[in-house]
């Protein structure tokens, strides 16, 4: 549990572990059902569609969002970065 | 769909809009009004009619927005803390091809936050209320949109389905719901809930009003690089089915199935039958899994999707902050609602090193026969006849409780997301209690239309 | 005691030269440009933004899987890496984990063995990071620009075969023009895997990351195997680790790692449809390839170059072109423009010159002067030099050389009459006498004379000739 919240980086609190466990347990348990399936030989869909080659030329276009929109977004800033506690 | 004219000021469209948004606050509709804005787009389209100039397909018609698309008019929140202060700097595709014909946004509906959830109790804003029983959910995760829909705040509402999230709502509240084809509508610029299902669509509450809409809305986009070329180019009433002959999902009507939802669904199914259609059961019993699949693939890609919101370029960042990985952790902590954040704990579990063959590979090899399945049901019928949920409405708080009941709501509307297919929620009835109640068609890929006409015809029929 | 042996595999990082990045149509080229000042909508990932994929990148990628003589993957996808870190702006990184476009090939390294290629992928670099006292700042003007990574197989058993290979993967990409392969702008990054072993099996491996310069991953090689030598000598163990270089130092120093390897949790990306590409299109790009370096050490083999002077050439693509169509003009006069090249152009220190200044017909022609003694070989470095000036363009080597005053005096007639007044003259006297005796060894100090009284420009060998004639 706390492995998959420090990989979610999210907390859980002492008082949270145990229903969130018991609702991903249920959860978890519920998805192995897939296994009662026999997927040998099929081959994984990740998109719907057979699409392929969509891609465009190598042209610089503008956008909608220009640079000094991006930073105004950031909630700090300095020198035209985004500011963030000292990385380690 | 009443169209600014010369008759008809969008002015004043706009204003008995907004006046009505008043009237239903108690629904909890919206998440934040539009009205300044709203008024002065008015103004400046009944300016333009007033000399003569040509005005778009959707002039001066108000309409709500689904919380989750990117535009400049108000915070795009997602109906999550993390991002209720984010202003977006670009504007959705499909909001931009709507309010290019004249659309105008009064509000933003509420939603679950990030799209999760399946009654729109999961909203940092609190809870939207259904539209015929105020004690019981709007259905979810776009309830604000189907809300304002049904109350006729508005003639038409956006909302995205990701497994469900336009057509349940829509059968909670009697209204269209349409979930196009997987690539009908770009999603550029729409909160990404789970890739490779989500899909924009709209409610109304005529077949051709849905289909004005979705035919503004759908087209290839270059900015996504999912989206079909175009194919929503013809007359409803062109629209012939080829076999005339609709397949209705035996395994739908089984257990855990409310009555009336049954018996109201197989009544639509008389009336498909006296416009000459032949209906036929049939079984699909893939469709047992079909919400296993979604539940692995969707928290997967919720999981990644919902990486980006870390408090670093944009919107919250928490206040208690010693470290960069406060930034990450706190942040996340504060800003994401529990559903969004066991969604995300899920996602993770099926993607780590030594579970990803188990579970994510395994659900993609299953969808694909789930694939396989509608493919063999397309060669008989020309679509497939089912519930959209397995209830009406339930009571506000009813199922918050237990995550896993909550998801069992989606065990209908999934499979078709899965697949990447259109599906259409189409009001078929009451409940003796007067809840709504909708039935689900299901088309192959790119047969939105065809759905669209079936329901136009049965809407026709009862008209005279 | 038997010796050590040193496993090295390396992976390299190189920036493609796009016009615009891997996913956004945004400028890629940041050299010289304010932080954040390449960045798009998507770059930010702001909520909703798509990947839209570069053709020309997958193009470049293709040409850079054949400058390595890989197999090219048919069919290709990208995936997501998940990390948190504020130079990943997603929170994942869009690479190709289980299907990348590039394949298993081949490196040819000279006086070292081949060292396989398992596969290279396609991917999204990651932004900038600076960091100050308390805190960091973040640009992100390289965060998706297109990278390769070069993953080799642990075929690398030196330092110096280590660096080789490096210095020939740059040679390679930019042949094949696929990178700028500017070193100090980042442009190709190396990280080392590093193992030693007494036996057949394979040490535990530590990695040294982010080197970019050729000697940095010689001395990080080294320095890595004699610590783990010494270690293992002290009977301590190895630690698989990641270590910083430090190149002030010379030193690899441990990170601080999390606990436990990272989960990267790669999944399919859902927003990209695959790439797939014909046999008939790589065939095609195949065919349109500029020479590889190998081509041209072939062309440079009756040369008979140093390897060092070889290769050195060969750094520059451009001197290595030049030198090949010398040699097509006459191959009698390339050998020395190859010493031009790596004496005189490439032994300055400011290598800022334009190295397309001298055509090779120039060149040519220049060498072509010294072999037919009209300059001498001194004389025909300093015209080589002021070919390589910009006010010289529109100039001949033989104007140039006329202009310095530098054309050698090969008439007889006028060198007779000098040699007459050297032999005539008082100082000289003993010298000639000493050569008509047969004192051979004297005639230098006459040659000495007459080309300082034709400042230079006398032929030295004509002069001896003509000397001994009128003293035999």
């Amino acid at each position: 549990m706390l492995h998959l919240a420090e990989l979610s980086r999210l907390s859980i609190s002492e008082e949270e572990i145990e229903p969130l466990k018991k609702d991903l347990d249920s959860i978890v348990s519920y998805i192995s059902q897939l296994n009662e399936l026999n997927t040998d030989g099929v081959e994984p869909t990740y998109q719907c569609f057979d699409m392929q080659n969509v891609w465009r030329e190598d042209e610089i276009q503008e956008f909608e969002a220009k640079r000094e929109d991006l930073l105004a977004l950031a909630p700090e800033s300095e020198d035209n970065q985004i500011k963030v506690p000292k990385v380690l | 769909m009443k169209i600014a004219d010369k008759n008809t000021k969008a002015v004043d469209l706009v204003k008995a809009a907004l006046a009505k948004a008043e009237e239903y606050k108690d629904y909890n509709v919206f998440i934040s009004m539009n009205a300044e804005a709203a008024l002065a787009k008015a103004a400046e389209i009944d300016e333009k009619i007033a000399k003569g100039e040509k005005v778009g397909k959707l002039a001066g018609v108000p309409y709500a927005l689904k919380d989750n698309y990117s535009s400049h008019d108000g915070n795009t929140t997602a109906a999550a803390h993390i991002l209720d202060s984010y202003h977006s700097p670009i504007t959705a595709t499909a909001v931009a091809k709507i309010e290019a014909e004249g659309a105008i946004m009064i509000g933003r509906a509420n939603l679950d936050a990030f799209a999760h959830g399946g009654s729109t109790e999961n909203s940092y804003f609190g809870p939207t209320k259904n539209s015929a029983d105020d004690t019981r959910v709007a259905g979810g995760s776009s309830g604000g949109s189907a809300v304002a829909t049904a109350l006729d705040i508005v003639e038409f509402a956006l909302g995205s389905d990701t497994g469900g999230s336009i057509r349940q709502p829509a059968s909670f509240n009697g209204v269209y719901g349409i979930k196009p084809t997987y690539g009908a509508v770009s999603r550029y610029g729409v909160v990404a809930m789970a890739s490779s299902t989500d899909t924009m669509g709209c409610f109304a509450k005529k077949a051709e009003d849905v289909d004005l809409v979705m035919s503004i809305m759908a087209g290839q986009d270059a900015k996504d690089s999912t989206t079909l070329p175009d194919y929503w180019t013809k007359n409803l009433d062109e629209v012939k089915p080829a076999k005339k002959k609709i397949g209705l999902i035996r395994d739908c009507f089984g257990d855990g199935i409310d009555p009336e939802v049954a018996k109201i669904v197989r009544e639509y199914g008389d009336k498909l039958k006296a416009q000459g259609f032949e209906i036929e059961e049939f079984d699909m019993p893939i469709l047992k899994y079909g919400l296993a699949i979604y539940y692995v693939v969707q928290p997967a890609e919720v999981a990644s999707n919902l990486s980006r919101y870390d408090g670093v370029r944009y919107a919250l960042r928490s206040k208690d902050v010693k470290s960069l990985d406060d930034v990450f952790v706190n942040s996340r902590n504060e800003g994401f609602m529990k559903e969004n954040k066991r969604r995300i704990m899920i996602g993770n579990f099926v993607l780590s090193s030594g579970f990803y063959d188990a579970y994510y590979l395994k659900a993609q090899k299953a969808r694909t026969l789930l694939i396989n399945a509608y493919n063999e049901a397309f060669e008989k019928y020309d679509a497939l006849l089912c519930p959209v949920a397995p209830t009406p409405a339930f009571k506000l708080g009813e199922k918050t409780s237990d995550p896993l009941t909550m998801y069992l709501e989606d065990a209908m509307t999934v499979p078709a997301s899965m697949a990447g297919l259109p599906a259409l929620s189409v009001p078929a009835g009451e409940t003796e209690a007067g809840l709504p109640v909708g039935a689900q068609l299901i088309g192959r890929a790119q047969s939105d239309q065809l759905l669209l006409s079936i329901a136009k015809q049965i809407e026709d029929s009862e008209a005279k | 005691m038997s010796e050590y042996k040193i496993t090295v595999g390396i992976e390299c990082h190189v920036q493609l030269n796009t016009k615009t990045k891997l996913f956004s149509a945004v400028d890629n080229d940041a050299v010289d440009k304010e932080p954040n000042s390449c960045v798009s909508p998507f770059d930010y990932a702001l909520p909703g933004m798509l990947p839209v994929l570069n053709k020309e990148a997958v193009h470049k990628a293709v040409q850079a899987g054949l400058a390595m003589n890989c197999k090219i993957g048919l069919e290709s996808r990208f995936d997501r890496k998940h990390y948190f870190y504020p130079d990943s702006p997603a929170g994942y990184q869009i690479t190709q984990m289980y299907k990348p476009i590039i394949g298993a090939g081949v490196i040819h390294l000279q006086g070292f063995d081949d060292v396989r290629i398992n596969h290279a992928h396609l991917e999204g670099d990651a932004g900038k990071l600076t960091h100050f006292d308390d805190y960091s700042l973040v640009d992100l003007n390289r965060a998706g620009t297109p990278l390769i990574e070069i993953v080799s197989e642990a075929d690398i058993h030196s330092a110096a075969q280590a660096r080789a290979y490096a210095e020939e993967l740059h040679r390679l990409m930019i042949y094949a023009g696929v990178s700028n392969g500017d070193l100090y702008q980042g442009n190709m990054r190396f990280d080392v895997n590093t193992s030693v072993s007494k036996t057949d099996e394979l040490g535990t491996r530590t990695e040294v990351k982010n080197l970019n310069s050729f000697r940095s991953v010689e001395r990080a090689v080294e320095y890595e195997a004699a610590r783990q030598i010494a270690l293992l000598e002290k009977g301590e163990k190895v630690v698989q680790e990641t270590r910083g270089w430090n190149d002030a130092t010379g030193k690899t120093t441990g990170q601080r790692s999390k606990e436990g390897a990272a989960d990267y949790r790669y999944m399919p990306e859902p927003d990209i449809p695959p790439v797939v590409l014909t046999q008939e299109y790589v065939d095609k790009v195949a065919s349109e390839m500029p020479a590889m370096p190998d081509f041209y050490r072939e062309k440079f083999e009756p040369l008979k170059l140093d390897n060092s002077e070889r290769e050195a050439i060969l750094n520059y693509p451009l001197l290595a072109g030049r030198l090949a169509e010398v040699c097509e003009e006459n191959i009698k006069l390339a050998p020395r423009v190859a010493h031009w090249f790596s004496g005189v152009l490439l032994a300055e220190e400011n290598l800022d010159k334009d190295f397309s200044l001298a055509t090779a017909a120039e060149l040519a022609e220049l060498s072509e002067m010294v072999e037919k003694s009209e300059l001498s070989s001194t004389a025909g470095k300093e015209v080589f030099i002021q070919l390589y000036n910009k006010k010289n363009t529109s100039k001949t080597p033989h104007a140039l050389a006329k202009e310095m005053n530098l054309l050698q005096e090969n008439d007889e007639g006028a060198l007779e009459q000098i040699i007459d007044e050297v032999l005539a003259a008082p100082e000289c006297q003993k010298a000639a006498e000493d050569v008509r005796n047969g004192e051979m060894k004297a005639i230098g100090f006459l040659v000495g004379q007459v080309m300082k009284k034709s400042k230079g420009k006398a032929n030295p060998g004509a002069v001896n000739k003509l000397i001994q004639k009128k003293l035999s």
